[in-house]
């Protein structure tokens, strides 16, 4: 045979074997495709596969000095897929028995080894591919499961199913539970968790799932196919401190007079940033943060707007705190409609800073009908407009864009307007808090603007966003309005606001240790004009803040409904808030003048710590902290305090890498950095700072076990 | 004269293999299109114009290398064989050591500045098909003798199919099995040809202990468990069935382009699935078509061979085109479920990549060969 014949007869031979095989393909193909064909069809519909959501880990809302006021709690539900495809038989069956006794022991307690054995081995039998290890697994735990054997092999050859689920928590339990709310399924997102969804919840990753049976899914791999971006946390202004004690003397409140339910804000003068913000309810069994009254309840406020009908007739200059007034023993007519005060006084002529110490609703109304009334001594034919743009000019009508979502906008009636229902007794009873609406929060910002000198500031609740402790954004305190009003009325109106605890209704409550400033208000919720008295409710209130001279704090107390020990806004209501004052001053230490402004005493040797051993940097703060003089004379990591005369050093401590060290000097927590990480193990006596070692500076290190003396 | 005409002028060689990389190429856009949805859901935000476009480009860059590889003369390759051969011991090595894991396999490098994956496997593939197949040309005087002969060709085969296999069995025994056949049709002595044989499965098993000691180093337990999955589950395992259900859906004539279910089930429709998917969507008669164009293919392979049946051009071609042959049948055993899974993927229609590029080289020394051969004998 010749070469030529002899390479062609070869390759028709492979040839023809290439050609057996297509057909064989083929054939493999016609007999699926066609012969069961029905069959993977079928199949087709049930083995269904789908991409499911990966949720989101869910940042964390923190308060303002970092503690966590809502967070997500990592739990998971253990499954085992027992016929994965690539767990084989052999690996099964060597580690069949040391995961029996895994199981038995740490999981299936009330199961014996062998029955762990069988139950196993029989699941697999029949193909369990989602057999329940156990549920509400914590991450500890979760980390013991994986480790077991054939369980460490992974979802595919050890058929180890995870699934991730969390809760959400509120360590602080009732604390701000409204403010900080709720995102829930079928229930409208609040507070917020709902105003910032989006950015808490992250993006949902997904994953192929697989349909097992009915209602069951297992991913078909291990890993995730987009993984999900967890959330970003949000820290608030809210400061769990004043938080707890604004809470505790609400709810206080609330109990001492049974009342309905109530409000209480905090609020920080400077910035607007809300410290507190605390809203109870009256529930079956006791109390509960149901709705944020605070923010989405607008009500007729009462005597605490008198401050803004008194700061609107010092605005036009028509009257001076000076002038006298006639209140008629605390009645009088407008319109064949009767006004009475509220307590009873027989005051016939006074001073207009008097009748708002008072509160007398005849002063106040009287005043305002008289300026802005019919037949006004300024000749103007419809001056109940200028009263109204008074109003708009320090922002009462307009809602503050709290980020909270259901904010109620205030009410103030258009002048003379008859869709309104303007009426002639209007302009006297809108003075003293009525036929107007207003939400405490709202009224609080006004009472704010005053104390900050007339400039309004946006009330916020969020301080940052972080992503992990990387800041992402910063909320800045923002301006809502330069100016409210004049100076000088801005002036006068804080005087007022003075009197008012010094001299008037909130004289009983102030404070031997302090100033503060505010008003009282008692509204009448349910008056109809002409309704017998007796079954009328109340509103009380307190507005104000703290300390007069200089503000650093303003505060709101409503309470709705009391029926116990008293009715009015300086029963009520003032109470709370002075609890709220007093413990902020027992609290910030920012409240109080310093008492050591005097010149400093000069250092005396004996009593220093001398022979201190640190990081130099930690040595410095220490001393900034408590305000010594010191000089320090190195640059190094590690230092040593020394006195000289009458100052303090900070000399360099050399602490050698390859021998013992001398750790005399030193506290715990840095002897024990030093020591370990050259390599000794330390045993430990005693506390304070190391006196003796065992073993002397400058001995080689081999590993020994070196004794350290605390005192 | 229009654009086909100009085309027809000017292409010289096999114009029956022309047309078959003109039809793959089409049929590779479609259904990589067709089958890159969720990839494209997955890591694109839904923007499936992007693999379009990418595989765009890998089949025009592709029939550009198949055009420059095509109008170099294929005894260059001869020369370089030697060469290629030597630079891929130590790219397969370091594959194995530092390549990047995928799947729990290495497989591939990072070429640094382009940032894209190399599967040195396939460089490596191209350089000893060339070498064998100058090796058997060149001793065809004494091609039956054991030690001038028979060594000299082996040696290189074993070292390079045992370099691949630990990370890439499949890749391995393919190419092992080309060179068997290469040697075979090379006129290489029958009972040589059944001692490398056994050789082999020595050196297989070999590897499977290794393997059980060291598993990241060689991934027996998938071998073994892909198999024992493909002997006792007759319905294969879950991937095997959603490719069989894809088969079933496309009956005769398929749902047509575009419209797959199962690409959403499978797990790499674009490459190691992409049979099954083209079956669901033109049916029996797209796959037959398919499988047609192929052993079409070597048709023509035996027919260049005829012409020439000594030179190193005629090993070449038979070498390039028993290992395109053998790696789409391959490819298609596995989505009917005839063989175990395998990581092969459907030579010029899978999704881009290096063997992607390595088959158009392959088509373009063939046409080579085709060419010069013609030119010499006309």
């Amino acid at each position: 045979m010749n070469i030529k014949n002899e390479v062609l007869i070869r390759i028709y031979i492979v040839l023809a074997l290439i050609c057996i095989v297509a057909v064989i393909i083929f054939g493999k193909a016609i007999q699926i495709s066609v012969v069961d064909g029905e069959k993977w069809r079928a199949r087709g519909d049930s083995l269904y596969v789908k991409y499911l959501p990966v949720n989101a880990e869910r940042g964390n809302i923190l308060s303002e000095d970092g503690s966590l006021l809502a967070t997500s709690l990592p739990f998971f539900e253990i499954r085992m897929d027992l016929k994965s495809t690539a767990m084989s038989d052999e690996v099964f069956q060597q580690n069949l028995d040391s995961l029996a006794v895994c199981l038995a022991t740490h999981v299936f307690t009330d199961f014996t080894v062998g029955g762990m054995r069988g139950y196993l081995e029989e699941k697999r039998k029949k193909g369990e591919r989602y057999l329940l290890i156990k549920k509400n697994v914590s991450y500890t735990e979760l980390e013991r499961i994986s480790k077991f054997p054939l369980f460490r092999l992974g979802r595919y050859k050890g058929g180890f199913i995870v699934k991730r689920q969390s809760k959400r928590e509120r360590p602080f339990r009732m604390l701000a539970r409204r403010t900080i709310g709720y995102v829930r399924e079928g229930a409208k997102p609040v507070g917020l968790e709902g105003y910032f969804d989006q950015i808490l919840g992250g993006t949902a990753g997904k994953q192929l799932m697989q349909r097992v049976s009915h209602n069951t899914w297992i991913p078909i791999n291990d890993l995730t196919e987009i993984e999900p971006e967890n959330g970003n946390d949000i820290v608030s202004t809210i400061d769990v401190n004043l938080q707890d004690i604004t809470h505790e003397a609400l709810l206080r409140g609330l109990n001492y007079h049974q009342a309905d339910h109530g409000t209480a804000i905090l609020m920080e003068v400077k910035t607007g940033a809300i410290r507190a913000i605390s809203n109870i309810g009256k529930v079956k069994n006791g109390w509960s943060e149901l709705y944020n009254y605070a923010i989405g309840s607008a009500t007729e406020p009462g005597s605490t707007f008198k401050l803004a009908a008194m700061m609107a007739l010092l605005e036009d200059g028509y009257i001076k705190l000076s002038d006298s007034i006639n209140l008629e023993q605390g009645r009088a007519d407008f319109f064949e409609e009767v006004m009475l005060d509220a307590s009873y006084h027989r005051l016939d002529s006074t001073t207009v800073k008097r009748a708002f110490e008072i509160s007398s609703n005849v002063g106040i109304a009287k005043l305002v009908q008289k300026h802005y009334g019919r037949n006004n001594p300024h000749g103007e034919k419809n001056n109940g407009s200028r009263f109204i743009q008074r109003l708009k000019d320090m922002n009462l009508h307009i809602p503050l864009g709290i980020e909270i979502e259901g904010e109620a906008s205030p009410y103030i009636k258009d002048a003379y307007s008859e869709k309104d229902g303007w009426s002639g007794t209007t302009l006297p009873w809108m003075s003293i808090g009525y036929e107007l609406t207003i939400t405490p929060l709202q009224l609080l910002n006004f009472y704010n603007s005053v104390a900050n000198n007339g400039v309004m500031m946006k009330p916020y609740l969020i301080d940052q966003i972080q992503n992990f402790g990387e800041v992402k954004e910063v909320f800045k305190p923002t301006i809502i309005k330069r100016k409210i009003a004049s100076k000088n009325t801005i002036a006068q109106a804080q005087e007022l606001l003075a009197a008012v605890v010094s001299d008037g209704t909130a004289r009983s409550l102030k404070s031997s240790k302090y100033n503060f400033s505010g008003k009282t208000g008692t509204a009448q919720i349910n008056y109809r004009k002409f309704k017998p008295k007796a079954n009328i409710r109340y509103q009380a209130s307190f507005a104000g803040y703290f300390p007069s001279e200089n503000p650093m704090y303003s505060c709101i107390v409503v309470i709705t409904d009391p029926k116990q020990n008293g009715i009015y806004g300086s029963e009520v209501a003032l109470p709370v808030f002075r609890e709220i004052a007093d413990r902020c001053f027992a609290t910030k230490i920012q409240l109080h003048e310093a008492i050591n402004l005097t010149p400093k005493p000069k250092l005396t040797n004996n009593k220093l710590p001398v022979g201190t051993v640190g990081k130099v940097e930690d040595l410095a703060q220490v001393m900034d902290q408590i305000d010594l003089t010191y000089y320090p004379f190195t640059k190094k990591e590690w230092g040593v305090l020394n006195a000289r005369s009458d100052s303090l050093r900070i000399q360099s401590r050399t602490l050698s890498k390859n021998v013992v060290p001398n750790v005399n000097g030193m506290g715990l927590r840095d002897a024990l950095f030093v020591l370990e990480n050259r390599g000794l193990s330390v045993s430990i006596n005693g506390y304070g700072k190391v006196v003796r070692q065992s073993i002397k500076p400058g001995t080689t290190i081999k590993g020994q076990t070196i004794k350290i003396t605390l005192r | 004269m229009s654009l086909g005409t100009r085309i027809y002028a000017e292409l010289r060689g096999d114009r029956t293999i022309w047309m078959v990389v003109a039809i793959l190429a089409i049929v590779s856009i479609l259904a990589v299109y067709s089958s890159t949805g969720t990839l494209a859901y997955k890591h694109q935000g839904g923007n499936t114009e992007f693999y379009l476009l990418k595989q765009f480009a890998f089949v025009a860059f592709g029939l550009f290398l198949t055009y420059i590889c095509y109008l170099l003369h294929y005894t260059q390759y001869s020369r370089v064989a030697p060469v290629l051969l030597l630079l891929s011991i130590p790219l397969l090595v370091y594959t194995l050591a530092f390549g990047i894991e995928m799947n729990d396999a290495r497989r591939w490098i990072e070429i640094p500045v382009l940032r894209m994956t190399f599967q040195t496997s396939d460089f490596a593939k191209m350089a000893l098909v060339i070498y064998v197949a100058r090796a058997i040309s060149s001793k065809q005087e004494y091609i039956k003798d054991f030690n001038s002969a028979f060594l000299p060709i082996i040696v290189p085969i074993l070292i390079i199919c045992g370099l691949i296999a630990p990370a890439d069995l499949s890749s391995a025994l393919m190419l092992f099995t080309t060179c068997l056949i290469m040697m075979f049709i090379g006129r290489v002595d029958m009972k040589y040809i059944i001692l490398l044989f056994f050789l082999g499965v020595v050196v297989f098993a070999f590897l499977i202990i290794i393997g059980h000691l060291y598993p990241e180093i060689v991934r027996s337990d998938t071998w073994i468990s892909r198999v024992q999955e493909f002997m006792t589950n007759s319905d294969g395992d879950f991937q095997t069935q959603q490719a069989k259900i894809a088969i079933a859906e496309g009956s005769f004539f398929g749902l047509g382009p575009g419209n797959s279910i199962q690409r959403n089930h499978l797990p790499a429709p674009f490459s190691d699935y992409i049979y099954s998917i083209i079956c669901e969507e033109y049916g029996l008669f797209g796959g037959f078509v398919i499988l047609l164009l192929y052993v079409l293919l070597f048709f023509r392979v035996v027919s260049i061979v005829t012409r020439s049946p000594k030179a190193f051009g005629a090993m070449l071609v038979v070498g390039l085109g028993v290992s395109i042959v053998i790696q789409a049948l391959a490819n298609m055993a596995v989505s009917v479920d005839l063989v175990p899974v395998t990581g092969l993927t459907l030579p010029l229609i899978s999704m881009g990549g290096t063997s992607y590029l390595f088959s158009s080289i392959a088509f373009g020394m063939i046409l080579s060969v085709s060419r010069y051969i013609e030119k010499t004998t006309a």
